[in-house]
């Protein structure tokens, strides 16, 4: 059977000031992105672009962006990711890069990346609490991820919060 | 202070070894003063643990001369014990061919700011991959400035048309913690320069740890004994020293 093949990619927005990573809105990074592939691959990258791209998912609370490419020039667009340097939303311009953390031939697979990763980014967040109140809570979404079941994305949805009152 | 924010940046993205540059330019005139870096302990108070590993983040010295005539870089010259890693950085072609073939350093710096006025050759460039000596293309120029850009490009695609993609290392000069990139990144601008599926992933894992063994040796007789001060002093002195390999395996680290 024929089937349209993707390659979905995995990437942090790192930013120096986390405050700004809540004006992050899909069609920003969208946009950004497009315009990093015009600048670097021409209009032929910006032909490719316009294919099957889309971004799929966004986090603004940690960051986390889903994007997907069309699988057979997936590596010539990601290789214009680096050359981005910021992120225009709301008329502010955030300066910021995008990480890529997994590759994957389908959300799914994304997906329990990101789970795994999110459990990563839980058990570093844990030494670094202020108070009583925050431990608790970061010990107690730790646990909800260890069980296996389907409560995983909402614990995963509650540890993002306590990371705006860290930083 | 811009260190605390850099080497914050580099252990979340999870590399696990960072060397800080000093670049020494001298000028015609005057002998070259060079500089004394500062220790690691007075940069950070506890280095941080990187993530996805358990151990703390290995901070290492640098140094890049940038040489334009043969007198500016001094062989065995004592204040190069300070720094962990030597490179440098040649602007013609008999300096390029000297220090490939003769001079004591770890890395050959590829210049980005101009079209360079040399081409490479086979005899220094295989000369020099015999010996170990990798040669480093730094990506933050290019992320910088479209200019630049356009050089980094042109002078990484000739390096790669000599040397074949063998001992190539990319690292970014970044001096603010928004230019660095991650390492899947960093492999895939190395397609972009011209590199190879392996040979990319190689210039930022294998190749990096080869260049810090390399610039361990530098500080043994000729990679075979290497001797250290032990804090004990009664049984040691009968002791032979203890061989290189041991310690630089203990202090390996996978990257």
């Amino acid at each position: 059977m024929v089937r349209w093949k993707s390659r979905y990619l995995l990437c942090e927005v790192n930013v120096v000031d986390r405050s700004r990573l809540l004006l992050l809105d899909d069609r920003a990074v969208a946009g950004a992105v497009k315009a990093a592939v015009a600048r670097i691959h021409g209009d032929y990258g910006a032909a490719l672009c316009s294919i099957r791209f889309c971004v799929k998912y966004l986090n603004a609370h940690t960051g986390i962006v889903l994007l997907r490419f069309p699988k057979s020039c997936y590596r010539i667009l990601w290789s214009a990711l680096p050359f981005i340097t910021s992120v225009e939303s709301r008329g502010q311009k955030i300066p910021c890069f995008l990480n890529c953390l997994h590759v994957g031939g389908t959300i799914r697979t994304c997906q329990k990346f990101l789970v795994r990763y999110n459990t990563q980014q839980l058990h570093r967040m844990l030494p670094k609490c202020k108070n009583e109140e925050e431990k608790q809570q970061i010990c107690k979404a730790i646990l909800n991820c260890t069980l296996t079941g389907k409560d995983k994305e909402e614990s995963e949805d509650e540890s993002e919060n306590e990371e705006d009152e860290e930083e | 202070m811009i260190y605390r924010g850099l080497l914050w940046m580099v252990e979340t993205i999870g590399f696990s070894t960072v060397a800080i540059n000093y670049v020494l330019e001298p000028t015609a005139k005057k002998k070259p003063e060079i500089p004394t870096p500062t220790p690691i302990s007075d940069l950070m108070d506890g280095l941080p643990i990187v993530q996805g590993r358990s151990r703390p983040i290995r901070v290492l010295n640098r140094l890049t001369v940038v040489m334009s005539d043969a007198s500016h870089f001094r062989l065995n010259a004592a204040e190069y014990r300070h720094f962990d890693l030597l490179a440098v950085q040649p602007t013609t072609e008999k300096l390029f061919h000297a220090a490939c073939l003769l001079y004591d350093v770890d890395i050959i710096c590829i210049s980005l700011t101009e079209k360079l006025p040399f081409f490479f050759k086979r005899a220094p460039v295989n000369g020099a991959v015999d010996r170990g000596v990798v040669f480093e293309v730094s990506y933050s120029a290019a992320i910088r400035d479209s200019t630049l850009r356009r050089y980094t490009f042109t002078n990484a695609f000739s390096l790669m048309d000599t040397c074949k993609g063998k001992n190539v290392i990319l690292s970014s000069a970044a001096e603010k913690a928004l230019e660095l990139r991650g390492p899947y990144d960093v492999t895939n601008l190395g397609l972009l320069f011209g590199l190879s599926n392996g040979d990319a992933k190689e210039a930022i894992s294998s190749t990096c740890r080869s260049v810090l063994l390399h610039a361990e040796t530098r500080k043994t007789a000729s990679g075979v004994i290497y001797t250290m001060k032990s804090s004990s002093e009664s049984s040691c002195q009968e002791r032979a020293p203890p061989e290189c390999e041991a310690p630089a395996a203990k202090r390996a680290k996978p990257t």
